[in-house]
């Protein structure tokens, strides 16, 4: 006997038992033109997320700043020719010759094309160890934290293990065994430790979240584990793994400089913390306002990106509220916006 | 505009515009409220939450205020204590006489004023009593904490915490060296209400004192307010969602509708005589014992919101009655006797218009019962789930045994097709363990599940193909939540919620169909316009909405049976009704079956009753009656279902709330769960026999549905008949009833 015969209503729906007086026998009457699924697409996740961004100062400011650093590293590199030594007098002092904006170093060097030119190795370095981070905290957060039993157990030992290594020495051994020169590289070995403490805090997020009614009915409904850990628990913990992911890319900018600055990693390339470095080094930047520009102007253009990104990460928080998002999605519906309102009211009715 | 200006406009408006005050006076109140309005200021408009309140609450009088979640009596009661939470705005005048003529303007005090009045005079008890405890210090810091703020004598008030911990069956000991996590619910809350009467306060506001609570609870908190009352003169105000719970007990009843009072009368009037439509209406869409199945309503609309409360009478939009007068106009209040009142221009038509009673004229209700199958479709048999309980002795815990806790002890159930069984008992009686297992859920300790004869954990588990694949039993089984707020994820719109059970299982389907399928399904149950629910987010649907999106998003699975685990109970008293219809239509027109749980018997009766389906009683992880709806509610034969019928409030108020009809309100510690019967422990009929045998279903047949397990059901020559009752002695009974759950409730 087949299935089909003892579950009469196991089968398919779609089938001669979808009569029209139910409301599973609906068939639509119109289409739906790719392109307008596309637009809807685009709409619901590039066009409303960048309109709730925009709609806050302060990732509106973050923005802008990341993207200044963006383009100083792309097309900035373009126009400002590289630094060469005697290029100028030493030690121009800033913002008195326009042909040396930030003044020069103890060889002439220019030190806004050293600032330039130093970008691009580190926006490589900063994805390249934020991205690291984060795919790792979260891959292994998620799968230790939804799967449970041995594979969290070996997992979590795992992280443990790292959680309790050191850093700085760690980094500073690899860094010396692999003297590594790429900025990718070396972005992936600051940060080689660092998604520990991230993965667990995501785990005991997704432990949380796996015990939501909506993920047991998803389970219930046959959903693969896969789609679940995407479509359920993934959502909740944006806004968290955002702002991570924005705050790891900050520590790879100090911890980086940091290296450099001390001398650890390999001189190959131009970098911020190379050039403060130097004006400690050989130009006492410390000791003498002759020097100072070379010390504070590496040290404002850090500061700054940093600042850019804490601003960005603050307004990425509203991208996955669902209720900023509801706001924006039919900006066509006013009435749409105001909905969100009565769950305030009822609060304060209750309270 | 300063408050004081405010209260004279409020005044002279008062009684210049015709609200006319003297009807609703007592004769010596203890707390009187004069137009008293809330007010928020919201980016939409202002929003008035309590719109234009007079109340006169008398001395000594316990006085019941019913109202629907959003109708402001929560509002109301932070009214009375000047406690409004900011940004929102008081205005009006509350009068507080301690004694005679005495008057202190409670509005007018200063901060230091306030908070002598509150607790010594005023004193409140809020829903959670979980929250309401701060977890690190115990209760007896809680106690010295309150006395000490309000500077009495530490030793007298002491005194009085105990002699009111002991009067509401508590060791007075042994709770004030609890931590509050120690103790189970309903001592929680028995503990802070002797709290709020430490400092002996003259009124007692209680805001849903007993929601959290099981109905056992509920009805034994209760019968001992009403001894708190008399022993020590309090004005009692108990807001409730719940009006069968309050009818019983309080003097007057004044029901809220849309943030004002719409009618104010004694008890035993209201409930026999209501005059306000809405009052009316309210009345027969609760469910409950005694009413016929086929006179529930549910009551059309829904209630406005507070920014656009309808011009006129407020309830006209839902009301039948309603004509251009209501429209226009806001009703005052109408005498229907000298002390009861109504806010309606059609009083005296109500009664005729609206029937409480319709004499069986509408006879020709659906009744929902559709075609069953002899075999079963899920069929449970000597099920046990038991959970180990890991105990916190640190790492010395690895050398114990484990605690465990016998959720679900062998049990067998079948459930057919068109079925609809209703689980009944108490918070933490495994009923919602049991219901998972019976749709694969929760795997057993013990014990088979089948579905149409295929062991579902074998299908599972087994690599090879078994009868019936175990996708096919996984999509056969849905499950829907209790609280609506998590049952839909608030990330995804509606429309992609439901989407996935389409998109997993018929992922052919071409997507305009499957919008349409949706769009055609939400506008079934009632939410139209469809495109428009499809495209908002969880947090903008009320929760019968989104019990309706997870009701759509289960059946759309199409599957044989549904686990409905209290899922009506976090909605509303009104429309409670309506999703329960709305379960059962759906029902007949998908031909599944229902696995209904519910703490409440009134729903259980509902659900179960129209449906032509069981119920079934549990207690501490076992099925001790189970029959025929109708049955098992008019015709209990185990002593449990008899308490339990007992604990539903029903809309008697000539009926006083009666002593419990057991011996113990506590539940046993499910971890060691007694020896023999299990309700011997609480069951006045329990004889020597039952500590040592345990009963079981099917240990007499007399060939009906109806079985219960319990030995005075077994014929004459069973032991039980021969042996001795059990009986406490008088010292005692405290401790077994304080004593007999000794830690902190661990399901739930």
């Amino acid at each position: 006997m087949s299935i089909e015969e003892t579950v009469p209503d196991g089968g398919t729906i779609t089938g001669d038992e979808a009569s029209a007086d139910t409301p599973f026998g609906t068939v639509s009457s119109g289409t739906m033109s790719r392109r307008d699924r596309y637009k809807m697409l685009a709409n619901e996740w590039v066009i409303a997320p960048f309109k709730i961004l925009w709609d806050d100062w302060r990732a509106r400011v973050g923005t802008l700043i990341i993207l200044a650093y963006v383009l100083m590293g792309t097309v900035g590199v373009r126009l400002v020719d590289p630094p060469r030594v005697g290029e100028g007098d030493r030690l121009v002092s800033p913002f008195e010759d326009m042909s040396h904006p930030l003044g020069t170093d103890n060889m002439g060097n220019d030190i806004f094309a050293q600032i330039v030119h130093a970008t691009p190795p580190m926006l490589e370095m900063i994805v390249a160890g934020a991205v690291f981070t984060t795919v790792m905290a979260v891959v292994v957060g998620t799968l230790s934290g939804y799967k449970g039993g041995w594979t969290d157990q070996l997992l979590m030992t795992f992280n443990d293990i790292l959680m309790t290594i050191p850093g700085l020495p760690l980094v500073i051994v690899i860094a010396v065994i692999l003297e590594p020169r790429s900025p990718w590289l070396v972005g992936v070995i600051i940060t080689v430790n660092a998604w520990a403490g991230l993965a667990r805090a995501i785990r005991s997020q997704v432990l949380t979240l796996r015990e939501e009614s909506y993920v047991e009915a998803s389970r219930l409904m046959g959903i693969s584990t896969p789609q679940i850990v995407m479509k359920d628990i993934m959502p909740g913990l944006m806004p968290y793994i955002l702002v991570n992911f924005v705050n790891s890319a900050r520590s790879v900018i100090f911890a980086s400089v940091g290296l450099y600055f001390l001398g650890i990693l390999p001189f190959t390339e131009l970098n911020w913390g190379v050039m403060m470095n130097l004006s400690y080094e050989t130009g006492g930047a410390l000791y003498t306002w002759e020097t100072a520009h070379w010390l504070l102007a590496p040290m404002v253009t850090i500061v700054i990106l940093s600042f850019g990104l804490i601003l960005f990460s603050q307004g990425t928080d509203r991208v996955f509220n669902p209720r900023v998002r509801a706001r924006h999605t039919s900006a066509a519906d006013p009435e749409e916006g105001d909905e969100d309102m009565s769950g305030e009211v009822a609060t304060h009715i209750r309270g | 505009m300063s408050k004081t200006d405010d209260t004279q406009t409020a005044t002279t408006a008062g009684t210049g515009a015709g609200t006319d005050l003297s009807s609703i006076r007592v004769d010596d109140p203890i707390v009187e409220i004069r137009n008293a309005s809330v007010t928020f200021d919201m980016e939409r408009g202002e929003s008035r939450v309590l719109d234009e309140v007079s109340l006169d609450i008398e001395r000594d009088e316990i006085l019941g205020i019913v109202g629907e979640s959003g109708s402001g009596k929560s509002m109301f009661a932070s009214a009375l204590l000047d406690a409004i939470v900011n940004p929102g705005v008081l205005t009006g005048d509350v009068t507080y006489h301690p004694q005679g003529d005495a008057e202190v303007d409670v509005l007018g005090l200063s901060p230091e004023q306030l908070r002598e009045l509150r607790w010594e005079e005023i004193s409140m008890v809020f829903q959670g009593a979980q929250s309401s405890f701060n977890p690190t210090i115990t209760i007896r810091a809680h106690f010295e904490e309150t006395i000490e703020a309000h500077n009495y004598n530490m030793e007298q008030a002491m005194a009085h915490a105990r002699e009111l911990l002991s009067d509401l069956y508590m060791d007075p000991d042994r709770v004030l060296d609890s931590y509050p996590h120690e103790l189970s619910g309903g001592m929680q809350q028995r503990t802070l209400i002797a709290l709020s009467l430490v400092l002996e306060p003259n009124v007692l506001v209680m805001d849903e004192p007993t929601a959290a609570l099981d109905l056992l609870m509920q009805r034994s908190i209760l019968s001992l307010l009403e001894d708190l009352q008399e022993k020590y003169d309090l004005s009692i105000v108990f807001i409730t969602h719940d009006l069968p719970l309050v009818a019983g007990l309080a003097d007057r009843l004044a029901v809220m509708y849309a943030f004002e009072f719409v009618e104010i009368g004694p008890a035993s009037d209201l409930i026999g005589n209501p005059t306000h439509p809405y009052t009316r209406a309210l009345l027969k869409a609760v469910p409950n014992l005694d009413t016929p199945l086929s006179e529930m309503r549910p009551i059309d609309g829904m209630a406005p919101d507070p920014v656009d409360v309808p011009q006129g009478c407020s309830y006209h939009p839902r009301c039948p009655l309603a004509d251009e007068t209501c429209r226009a106009e806001d009703p005052t209040y109408h005498d229907v006797t000298s002390d009861h009142q109504s806010a309606c221009f059609h009083w005296e038509d109500s009664a005729e218009a609206i029937p409480l009673s319709t004499d069986g004229e509408h006879g020709e209700t659906q009744a929902f019962a559709g075609e069953q199958s002899d075999e079963p479709v899920v069929s449970l048999e000597d099920v046990d789930v038991h959970f180990d309980q890991v105990s916190d002795g640190g790492l010395l815990s690895v050398f114990q045994e484990p605690d465990t806790v016998h959720a679900v002890d062998d049990i067998s159930l079948d459930v057919y097709e068109n079925d609809v069984v209703t689980l009944v008992g108490e918070s933490g009686c495994g009923k919602t363990t049991l219901g998972k297992a019976v749709i694969g859920a929760q795997r057993p300790t013990d014990g088979t599940v089948a579905y149409r004869g295929q062991d579902i954990w074998e299908a599972k588990d087994s690599r090879r193909e078994t009868d019936i694949p175990y996708e096919h039993i996984r999509r056969s089984l849905q499950m829907i939540h209790q609280d609506p707020g998590s049952s839909l994820n608030p990330n995804r719109k509606v429309a992609a919620s439901l989407k996935a059970p389409l998109k997993r299982w018929e992922p052919d389907m071409d997507p305009d169909d499957r919008q349409e399928r949706i769009l055609s399904l939400l506008e079934y149950v009632g939410m139209s316009p469809p495109g428009d629910y499809a495209q908002r987010y969880p947090h903008q649907l009320s929760g019968g909405e989104k019990q309706r999106v997870a009701l759509i998003r289960a059946l759309l699975m199409n599957p044989d049976v549904i686990l409905a685990d209290e899922a009506v109970s976090a909605l509303d008293v009104s429309l409670r009704v309506e999703v329960m219809d709305l379960m059962l239509e759906l029902q007949d027109l998908f031909d599944t079956s229902y696995v209904f749980i519910s703490h409440n018997l009134s729903n259980a009766r509902y659900f179960s009753g129209k449906a032509g389906g069981r119920i079934g009683v549990m207690y501490l992880g076992e099925l001790v009656e189970i029959g025929p709806a109708e049955q098992i509610i008019n015709d209990p034969q185990h002593p449990y279902t008899k308490v339990l019928r007992w604990s539903t409030a029903d809309l008697d108020i000539e009926e006083t709330v009666e002593d419990p009809p057991l011996r113990g309100i506590d539940i046993p510690d499910p971890v060691d769960p007694p020896s023999g019967c299990r309700f011997h422990t609480r069951c006045p009929e329990a004889r020597e026999a039952c500590t040592r045998a345990q009963p079981t279903l099917d240990g007499h047949d007399d060939g009906t549905e109806h079985r219960t397990a319990c030995f005075r059901e077994y014929d004459e020559s069973h032991e039980y008949w021969e042996s001795e009752p059990i009986v406490d002695d008088a010292d005692d009974a405290d401790v077994a009833v304080g004593g007999s759950d000794s830690d902190a409730r661990t399901d739930e």
